[in-house]
């Protein structure tokens, strides 16, 4: 066998270092007993005692769960759609224009979206507080689910819709019966990726949260602004275990769905 | 069994978005339970003639009509036609059976049916005990036969199979070959089968359309095409042939290779330059004396069934033989035919004007 390098196993591991040291720091310091993230007294579950007995806390997570779940559903339907749209449209340069227009919001950054969301509730009259923010996560998930479902839909051979057609399929069985499960793969991932953005999305959720509605993220931002208590630490570490499962999760579904997957370009 | 027209094309012209003319005025007739076969090199607009049929496209110009009625807007999935596309276009998400069962479950018949139908169409094309396979488990043939049996289990009134055959081996086509005329025949459907081997149009068909650049050469059933075939286009296509210049001197008189030789085409007129076609296997090998046409052997290779001899006469003409009886290389040889052997074409005659002639032949007592 060939001997490596060293140098690129030693780099990649100084980088997953830096990046998970700061979680794992927080996450171990949420069973200190002593109450500060200086020096490690005793192991204690009391901060996540004191998390589950907060109700506010509870409902706020509640709430950022009911978010992303809803505004990830919605902007999946929403974004399949405008998919479809943007593949099936006639005219080159208006489908052009609209696959540039979703690039553009899937770029910009999330303080003038937040911005101008907050314009826009202001002027349109609509109470900041849930629904601003549920409107807000729908709308920047939708071009995210756009960006997961088009490849799937371009790389589908058209040959497919014509046999599905020829077969007697109208309209709703050609997509229901052989589109949708074709571009499955796409459309969870496209929701998976949306929950995810949705959860812990903190700066558009920032600007348009009214006084009564908080997220997860706001709420940690406000907590830790207003000084050290490791309640965060354990919502923290909570947060993160609930993101890797997630993450399994999707891995799983993308196991399972890769079997059929990729049939479908063969000649 | 009386003539029915299913399927009729009415001076149809097909471009795509003002592009060059892939159909150019296109009309021909279908008749019910018959074996039709498309031929044409690659390009030539056979897929384009199916999908207007399967109505996946719409035709420029002109009408089809199916059964009497014009359907040229009537939607794809209201036509009683199945398809078999050139890709096979299976479901990549369901499996062999549910594959086959995808047209039969749309129209909503009951599951023991379906069970039996599919179970029959997959031993039609002898993918048994395949049911549970994924598209992805199936290797190029295998799929192509469950696009076949796709197809057929739907029992249309017209099949159009697009190059069903061209991924299997030698053996396995030949015996599919056999199999879909068997089942052509039982079932009685139409069959519309698009291929760019000669060999195989000329086998299976009842009549074959030769195409080109999107005009129908010709039509007709096997034999009047390869005996007969209209132009250089279609002679060359069709089997193998010897295609040189001549000149018609008068009615039963031709002029090639510098000679003259009696013939059996009239209604020319005097010293009309056409095209003439012998069959490389019309052509007998005999000693240099007692040939009509002498000859040098400048290539020869053995077939199995027969050796292929390639000959350049005086003139620099060059002569395919095919003859079961052996020469040497450099060797000169005369080669023998019958007046019947040599087929006249004039330079640019329409189809019309060909039968036409033909018939002519018939009223002056002239019998094949
Ligand atoms: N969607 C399309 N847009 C533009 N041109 C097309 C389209 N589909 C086919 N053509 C053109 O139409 C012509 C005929 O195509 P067609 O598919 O009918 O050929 P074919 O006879 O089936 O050839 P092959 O034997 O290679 O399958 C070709 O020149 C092709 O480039
Ligand atoms: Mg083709």
């Amino acid at each position: 066998m060939k001997k490596k390098s060293v140098w690129p196993r030693v780099y990649l591991a100084f980088i997953f270092i830096v990046l998970y040291a700061p979680i794992f720091y927080l996450m171990f310091y949420s069973f200190n007993s002593g109450g500060t993230m200086n020096n490690f007294e005793g192991f204690t579950l009391e901060w996540y005692k004191e998390l589950f007995g907060d109700k506010r806390l509870l409902i706020i997570v509640l709430n950022t769960i009911i978010i992303a779940l809803l505004s990830s559903a919605i902007s999946t339907i929403i974004g399949v759609l405008g998919a479809l749209a943007i593949v099936y449209m006639r005219k080159k340069t208006a489908k052009q224009a609209l696959l540039s227009f979703n690039n553009v919001l899937i770029v910009s950054p999330d303080v003038i979206i937040g911005a101008s969301f907050l314009i826009l509730f202001t002027m349109a009259g609509i109470k900041l507080g849930f629904t601003s923010v549920l409107l807000s996560h729908i709308a920047f998930s939708i071009p995210i689910v756009v960006i997961m479902v088009l490849p799937k839909l371009q790389e589908m051979s058209s040959s497919l819709i014509d046999a599905a057609r020829d077969l007697g399929a109208g309209h709703w069985d050609v997509l229901s019966k052989v589109v949708l499960p074709y571009i499955s793969p796409g459309v969870f991932a496209g929701f998976f990726m949306a929950l995810t953005y949705s959860l812990d999305d903190f700066a558009v959720t920032f600007f348009v949260t009214g006084n009564g509605f908080s997220t997860l993220s706001v709420e940690i931002y406000s907590l830790a602004r207003r000084g050290i208590s490791l309640n965060i630490n354990a919502l923290s570490t909570l947060l993160f275990l609930f993101t890797i499962i997630l993450v399994a999760g999707y891995y799983f579904i993308m196991q399972r769905n890769s079997r059929s997957a990729g049939a479908g370009v063969q000649k | 069994m009386t003539k029915e027209v299913i399927i009729r094309f009415d001076h149809v012209t097909k471009r795509y978005d003002n592009d060059a003319v892939v159909l150019d005025h296109v009309s021909f007739e279908i008749e019910r339970g018959k074996f039709y076969t498309l031929l044409g090199p690659s390009g030539c607009g056979k897929t384009t003639i199916l999908r207007l049929i399967a109505g996946f496209t719409e035709a420029s110009e002109g009408d089809i009509y199916f059964n009497g009625k014009r359907m040229n807007n009537v939607p794809a999935n209201k036509r009683q036609v199945n398809t078999v596309f050139q890709d096979y276009a299976l479901f990549p998400h369901l499996n062999v059976y549910e594959n086959v069962a995808f047209g039969l479950r749309i129209k909503k018949v009951k599951n023991s049916e379906i069970d039996r139908r599919v179970k029959e169409a997959l031993r039609f094309v002898n993918l048994s005990g395949y049911e549970k396979r994924e598209i992805t488990e199936m290797s190029g043939g295998q799929r192509q036969r469950v696009a076949i049996a796709r197809a057929i289990v739907n029992e249309p009134e017209v099949i159009l199979l697009d190059e069903p055959l061209s991924a299997l081996d030698l053996k396995l086509r030949t015996e599919m070959q056999y199999e879909l005329r068997d089942l052509q025949k039982r079932l009685g459907i139409t069959f519309i089968f698009v291929t760019h081997d000669q060999e195989e149009a000329l086998a299976m068909s009842d009549e074959i359309f030769v195409l080109n650049q999107g005009k129908i050469q010709q039509s007709g059933t096997p034999t009047d095409i390869y005996d007969e075939p209209i132009n250089r286009f279609v002679a060359d296509f069709i089997g193998e042939s010897n295609i040189v210049p001549g000149k018609m001197i008068r009615d039963f008189e031709v002029e090639f290779a510098g000679k003259v030789f009696e013939c059996v085409d009239q209604g020319l007129n005097q010293n009309e330059s056409v095209d003439i076609v012998i069959r490389p296997e019309d052509l007998e090998i005999t000693s240099w004396n007692e040939g009509k046409i002498q000859v040098k052997v400048d290539s020869q290779l053995f077939r199995g069934v027969h050796y292929e001899m390639i000959c350049y006469d005086e003139a620099q003409n060059e002569w395919l033989v095919h003859s079961t009886k052996k020469a040497t290389v450099g060797e000169k040889i005369g080669l023998n035919f019958e007046p019947e052997a040599i087929h006249v074409m004039r330079l640019g005659e329409t189809e019309e004007e060909f039968d036409k002639r033909l018939e002519s032949y018939q009223e002056a007592g002239y019998e094949q």
